[in-house]
């Protein structure tokens, strides 16, 4: 038998916590003898788990405490913010300045997306119902970023790939659009293909993330289903309208005013 | 130059390219003026800008300066698509796309600017690719091509697209010489049908230039022709 706590939830005590850290101790210990040169990185990447969710665990206590539009919309202006910033960070073939349309891109599909669900699917009311929209609009906003990164990512290792092609279909008369065309399907493909993978795969390889949430707080798994559905097709919507956006409002930086593909060689700066 | 106005003008054609050691000036204020039914070919060793001033000369180099005349309409006229079908440049690395023969060789009637352009039937295609002595289907895929097929058909495609001018950079680099002799012959046409070429070559001359000019410090020189 499972102990319950009041809330249907089991709570995890500091002994669980020390337990679960023992483990990556362990992990650091190998890694300390097998010179595998990532025991720095783990006990970062441990103290910032440790620090970032207890945090988080506070600001979300805080906020649906107050329970305020304003402060809803703001938290997902921030979220938007931040991973408008990684996705640049995670293109280092890209020009500069496509922070800006990173940042349109994530905040059209971050808002379209997650209020489409709480609006029109779930319905909750009132409409900014933090304990729905945060954690919905950082599911939408964190999985679609994944795959806006790589479309953008990729389109800009692809032209570069392709400089000779882009040259000599702009000889032949092709304006960027026409040009980017071949570059761009294919960076919109592969920024989908880890969400298809994960749509094919769920419920049979994996519990989604979400749902394990559901069932581990005592929802009935098939209520919880029916969230994770949505939430999975809202992500793959996301994805898709995100890169969409995101390589359209950026691309034609590789571009010059006459529509000429800025190969390597003609970039002046590092960039 | 006469009473004729040339077909196609360069005046002051300067480009300053990034390089290893700072800033060159691969082109110095270039002239040239190339008459309908001339074959000009420009010679100069390799890293001497010949490549780069076909790119000016088709408004494809990044950062170019000077003024390009097109029987005597500026080419602020034409937007920069327009230009390219009048002034076509075949560049030096030829390029098949995903797609067959037939694909890439009417591949630019996909864009906007040969809307109003009929395009070539398969007749024409075919004759086209017997001429070069091309010996592939228009079926046949593009990645089955060898590379002076790919090379040939890179310059029949340029031709398709029925230009004023044509800038050839080192059109026969990959070709043996009856394949470069089918070239030099449909090249040798089109000048005689009123067009004007500009050609880039390493080869020995193979007779159909007009005039030779050498690129040398950012600028031409003209040479006797051998």
């Amino acid at each position: 038998m499972v102990p319950q706590s009041a809330g249907g939830v089991v709570q995890i005590g500091w002994q669980g916590l020390a337990l679960a850290t023992m483990f990556v101790v362990f992990v650091g210990v190998v890694s300390i003898r097998m010179a595998l040169g990532i025991t720095k990185d783990l006990a970062i990447a441990t103290v910032r788990t440790y620090a970032q969710l207890i945090a988080l665990g506070f600001v979300l206590r805080w906020v649906f405490g107050i329970n305020q539009a304003w402060l809803v919309v703001a938290i997902i202006v921030l979220m938007v913010l931040f991973a408008a910033q990684i996705i640049v960070k995670r293109s280092p073939d890209a020009p500069r300045g496509i922070f800006g349309g990173a940042f349109v891109a994530m905040a059209l599909t971050g808002f379209i997306v997650t209020f489409a669900v709480t609006g029109v699917i779930v319905q909750v009311k009132p409409w900014y119902l933090p304990q729905y929209v945060i954690p919905l609009a950082g599911m939408v906003i964190g999985n679609s970023m994944t795959g806006i990164a790589l479309a953008i990512e990729r389109v800009y290792s692809d032209f570069d790939a392709r400089a000779d092609e882009l040259l000599a279909l702009t000889a032949l008369g092709a304006t960027p659009p026409e040009a980017a065309h071949g570059s761009m399907r294919d960076a919109l493909r592969a920024g989908l293909i880890p969400t298809i993978n994960s749509m094919a795969a769920a419920g049979i390889v994996f519990i989604p993330g979400m749902m394990s949430g559901q069932i581990l707080a005592g929802a009935d798994p098939v209520t919880a289903t029916g969230y994770q559905i949505v939430v999975m097709l809202m992500v793959a919507a996301a994805t898709a309208l995100g890169s969409l956006v995101a390589l359209l409002l950026t691309y034609r930086r590789r571009f010059t005013a006459d529509g000429v593909f800025l190969e390597k060689g003609f970039r002046r700066q590092a960039h | 130059m006469g009473d004729v106005t040339a077909l196609l003008e360069a005046r002051d054609l300067t480009a300053i390219l990034p390089g290893d050691a700072g800033d060159v000036r691969v082109l110095d204020g270039i002239e040239l003026g190339v008459f309908a039914g001339e074959i000009v070919d420009v010679v100069g060793p390799s890293g001497s800008g010949k490549s780069t001033l076909l790119r000016a000369i088709a408004r494809l180099l990044p950062g170019a300066t000077g003024t390009l005349l097109l029987d005597g309409s500026p080419a602020e006229h034409f937007t920069p698509p327009a230009w390219r079908r009048a002034v076509a440049l075949l560049p030096q690395k030829p390029v098949v796309v995903d797609g067959t023969v037939r694909d890439n060789l009417v591949l630019s009637w996909r864009f906007g600017v040969r809307r109003q352009q009929p395009m070539p039937d398969d007749a024409s295609l075919a004759e086209g690719l017997a001429r070069l002595g091309v010996d592939a289907a228009l079926d046949r895929d593009g990645s089955r091509l060898s590379v002076g097929q790919v090379a040939r058909i890179a310059f029949l495609r340029t031709l398709l697209g029925k230009p004023r001018v044509l800038l050839l950079d080192e059109p026969d680099a990959a070709l043996d010489d009856a394949s470069a002799d089918a070239v030099a012959a449909m090249t040798a046409q089109f000048a005689n049908a009123a067009g004007a070429v500009v050609r880039v070559r390493h080869h020995r001359p193979d007779g159909i230039a007009s005039r030779r000019l050498r690129l040398a410090n950012g600028s031409l020189v003209a040479e006797e022709v051998a």
